[in-house]
């Protein structure tokens, strides 16, 4: 596999640049180097480091290539994504794929999906100054970032989550499909799609890994609530996904699989995006209203992707833009129980798709840790896998304990909870912020609101305070 | 009663204060997230037609979007920024449930504003997670223990704090109760409601709501909804409070419908007491609607005969905070589910096409725990 990615990587390189090695690196990349620390060495840095050395003109072009190659129906990224799938799916998902492409041109489509973000989801979603996290990031002479927050948090159901399973319900609906089957991790997606099949009148089936169940109680109860049938399948999120592809394969004709996230076979990692990117362009649109111009970086946390590409997707051409992603380190990276697929992970076909992934030597499938269980994948969308292969996007992760930081961070300065999985964005802000020359715009996506983490946290710090006490005694 | 002066002069100077108006409103809009959406409600107006498909055509106001997930956030962040405004570095409120708590420590953490919290002892010991959240957002959380332990005792304690440390404090009371100029002023801060309906209902449909509905506890999202519109004398004002186990049993929060008049928190209006004038201990399955008494304005609509005021069993509340979830996947909160409930009785009785607003004033997540109990959903 390495051998694999190498190549590529080498193909790349030549085809661009002919045997031109002398182009100095890019400011970006030294930065991003600097901040990873010592021990998070892998394989691909190592490579990128001595010799990847592409160029800006090369990068547009390689994205714009990349997008005509993507659009003429092969769903790659690069050599990430394709249709790993066996062959009953392939008419099905040509149909989906069919169905993608008309309603993204259709008027009329819009037009009703454009008021149920308005009126049912509550969009457009504020982007919204944060004040005092700006002021913790100044450092003695008064000067830091400017730090926004795009409130994915407000939206109906709690996350970004909302923005697909709108949409693909009015698909499936579109379709003639009577009923819905899904898979969870961290229950927001599950609570999304089941609220969104309740409003347009579909059966509803939610797939959802027991360990999950057991972490994000509250959410299965949301879901029942909702009038959908919760079914409980032995693991976690990967598991349920596996389960509920299975069962819709046994029914293809009346049910739909709503994809939630970018991960799967084309069309999934194509329309999940497609759907999300409407946080980029209102970002886009609101920075020229705030501020007259563009942010300068943008942070998102990466579980399989959906929210970092929905965020990042609108300014994939503007590389004056800097894309950084977020992954889970969980208790910590070395200890292998953690949900760092792009530090740590290696190519593989999973789910479906070419992507990277945490796999063993035998290249089984590892499980993944996080105390954000949206971030709970070892896969990864393959868009965001090709980013970071062309060095557009760069990818970083944070504890289980530096998650829980910023968490309480926000609650105190802004009076937000965010959810886990964006508390390891925000977390990032602390390692990030420093290196940043003053004035920096910086909109970090807060992809959700942390309500269903009250829990885990008070648990968590009721726990922390009895260890100190114990400790101190 | 200074102190009161005083706050009724600031208000007033406020008002006519662009900068004011201009902070407060990039606050509704970043922070909060207004404009909340109207919100044509398809399958609950399916739901309410009659065999020859005739009916009329339910809005839901989306207050539930709000940041914090209520109205309340409304009036909360207002009065922390007119605290500001006045100098004042510390906040206090009483809370029931923890909502009004949780919406008062979250203006405060967002404007560095040192933050205490009443709450009766009682009330702690079922909301553990909700004092949780306003420790989590730097609030102090005070238990008070005496009397039944629960919101008017806290509601007292408040006040007592209140009258001691007036020059340095603020308090921020969450309804539109309390003495003179609370009830206004809380009504002028969630008057953006009716404000924004006005604006949507033209649009959408070129013209006004026929009929406004809302659950009535204190009364804030009630007055909110209706304030605008008071003065309209073809816009129906329906508030709906609740009847507990039922309106005979003793056990409600019906304080309109079952009151009498008298002074409770400082000010003269409706309310729940025995013969001696005592105050009843009210119920309602829903914490927000638990109060003995109502905002004086409301008192004042009622015996008008301008505003029209019904009554909702705990039950009704649970099959409409089930039935909401079902047909248009929105969770409502319990005391909202009231105000959704009346529909039942409310829309056979309307002409077809008539337009109604419901004031989603808050969302159920809160409530879930509560409703599976009941609703025996697994």
């Amino acid at each position: 596999m390495a051998s694999c990615y190498g190549q590529f990587a080498c193909n790349i390189v030549q085809a661009k640049l002919g045997s031109s090695n002398t182009t100095p690196m890019k400011p970006m990349r030294v930065i991003s180097l600097a901040l990873r620390s010592p021990n998070e060495t892998t394989k691909h840095e190592t490579f990128t480091s001595n010799n990847i050395v592409i160029t800006k003109k090369s990068l547009t072009k390689t994205l714009l290539e990349a997008e005509e190659r993507e659009s003429a129906g092969k769903g790659k990224f690069g050599k990430y994504g394709g249709r790993y799938v066996p062959e009953t799916l392939i008419t099905c998902l040509n149909k989906l794929e069919a169905e993608l492409n008309l309603v993204l041109h259709d008027p009329e489509f819009q037009a009703e999906l454009s008021t149920a973000l308005r009126d049912y989801v509550g969009r457009e979603t504020p982007l919204y100054f944060a004040q005092r996290l700006t002021n913790h990031y100044k450092n003695d002479y008064g000067q830091g970032p400017e730090i926004y927050l795009k409130r994915e948090d407000l939206n109906h159901g709690g996350a970004h989550k909302i923005n697909n399973a709108i949409a693909q319900v009015m698909l499936a609906r579109r379709m003639g499909r009577k009923s819905v089957v899904a898979a969870t991790g961290a229950g927001q997606h599950g609570v999304a799609t089941a609220a969104a099949c309740a409003k347009l009148s579909l059966e509803c089936t939610i797939f959802m890994g027991s360990r999950d169940m057991e972490r994000q109680p509250s959410n299965v109860v949301l879901m029942n609530l909702l009038g959908a049938q919760v079914k409980c399948i032995d693991g976690s999120f990967k598991d349920a996904t596996s389960e509920a592809i299975r069962s819709w394969v046994g029914n293809l004709e009346t049910s739909y699989y709503l994809a939630g996230t970018a991960v799967g076979p084309h069309p999934c990692p194509t329309m999940v995006r497609e759907f999300q990117a409407i946080i980029g362009k209102e970002t886009r649109k609101q920075a020229m209203e705030k501020w007259g111009g563009k942010p300068d970086v943008l942070v998102a946390c990466v579980g399989t992707g959906s929210n970092a590409l929905g965020l990042f997707h609108e300014f994939l051409r503007d590389e004056d833009v800097r894309l950084i992603g977020v992954e889970a380190a969980g208790a910590s990276i070395d200890d292998g129980r953690h949900s760092a697929t792009l530090a740590r992970g290696d190519v593989g076909v999973y789910h479906g798709a070419m992507s990277y992934l945490l796999q063993d030597e035998e290249g089984q499938i590892l499980g993944a840790h996080s105390i954000g269980v949206g971030l709970e994948y070892p896969g990864v969308s393959p868009e965001l896998s090709f980013l970071k292969d062309i060095g557009r996007a760069e990818f970083y992760t944070v504890t289980d304990q530096e998650a829980l930081d910023a968490y309480r961070r926000l609650c105190r300065l802004e009076g937000i909870f965010p959810a886990l999985e964006a508390s390891h964005a925000l977390a990032f802000l602390e390692k990030l912020c420093p290196t940043l020359p003053h004035g920096t715009k910086v909109v970090v996506n807060c992809s959700g609101r942390g309500d269903k983490d009250a829990a885990t946290v008070f648990e968590k710090t009721t726990a922390g305070l009895a260890n100190h006490k114990t400790k101190s005694t | 009663m200074h102190a009161l002066t005083e706050l009724e002069s600031a208000f007033r100077s406020l008002s006519g204060d662009r900068e004011f108006e201009k902070e407060l409103d990039g606050i509704l809009k970043d922070y909060v997230g207004r404009e909340s959406p109207l919100y044509f409600a398809e399958r609950l107006t399916e739901h309410y037609k009659r065999p020859n498909g005739e009916g009329p055509h339910i809005y839901l106001k989306r207050e539930d979007l709000n940041h914090t997930g209520a109205h309340k956030i409304n009036n909360a962040v207002a009065q922390a920024l007119l605290a500001k405004r006045l100098g004042k570095k510390r906040i206090i409120a009483e809370t029931g449930a923890g909502q009004h708590g949780v919406a008062t420590a979250t203006v405060c953490a967002r404007f560095g504003l040192e933050c205490v919290i009443y709450m009766g002892a009682q009330d702690m010991e079922r909301q553990s997670l909700n004092v949780f959240r306003m420790r989590l957002l730097g609030a102090e959380v005070r238990a008070v223990h005496s009397g039944t332990a629960t919101l008017k005792d806290a509601t007292s304690e408040a006040i007592r704090d209140w009258v001691t440390n007036v020059e340095s404090t603020h308090y921020i009371l969450g309804s539109v109760a309390g003495p003179h100029p609370y009830p206004m002023m809380v009504r002028e801060f969630h008057a953006v409601i009716g404000k924004e309906t006005r604006k949507q209902a033209l649009e959408k449909w070129g013209g006004k709501p026929d009929v406004l509905v809302a659950c009535v506890g204190g009364g804030s999202n009630a007055m909110g909804l209706f304030h605008e519109f008071v003065d309209d004398d073809d816009v129906r004002l329906i508030g709906v409070e609740a009847a507990g186990f039922g309106l005979d049993s003793g056990k409600h929060a019906a304080t309109l419908t079952k009151g009498e008049v008298g002074v409770l928190h400082g000010a003269m209006s409706y309310l729940l007491q025995d013969e001696d004038g005592q105050i009843v201990e009210p119920h309602s399955i829903s914490a927000g609607l638990d109060y003995p008494g109502v905002g004086p304005e409301h008192s004042f609509l009622k015996d008008l005969g301008r505003a029209e005021y019904y009554s909702i069993t705990d039950e009704e509340a649970l099959e409409a905070f089930k039935r909401l979830s079902q047909l248009e996947g929105i969770i409502p909160a319990l005391e909202t589910s009231h105000a959704l409930a009346y529909l039942e009785k409310l829309c056979p009785t309307l002409p077809n096409g008539t337009k109604v607003v419901l004031n989603c004033s808050g969302r159920g997540d809160k409530d879930v725990q509560t409703a599976i109990k009941y609703l025996k959903v697994e």
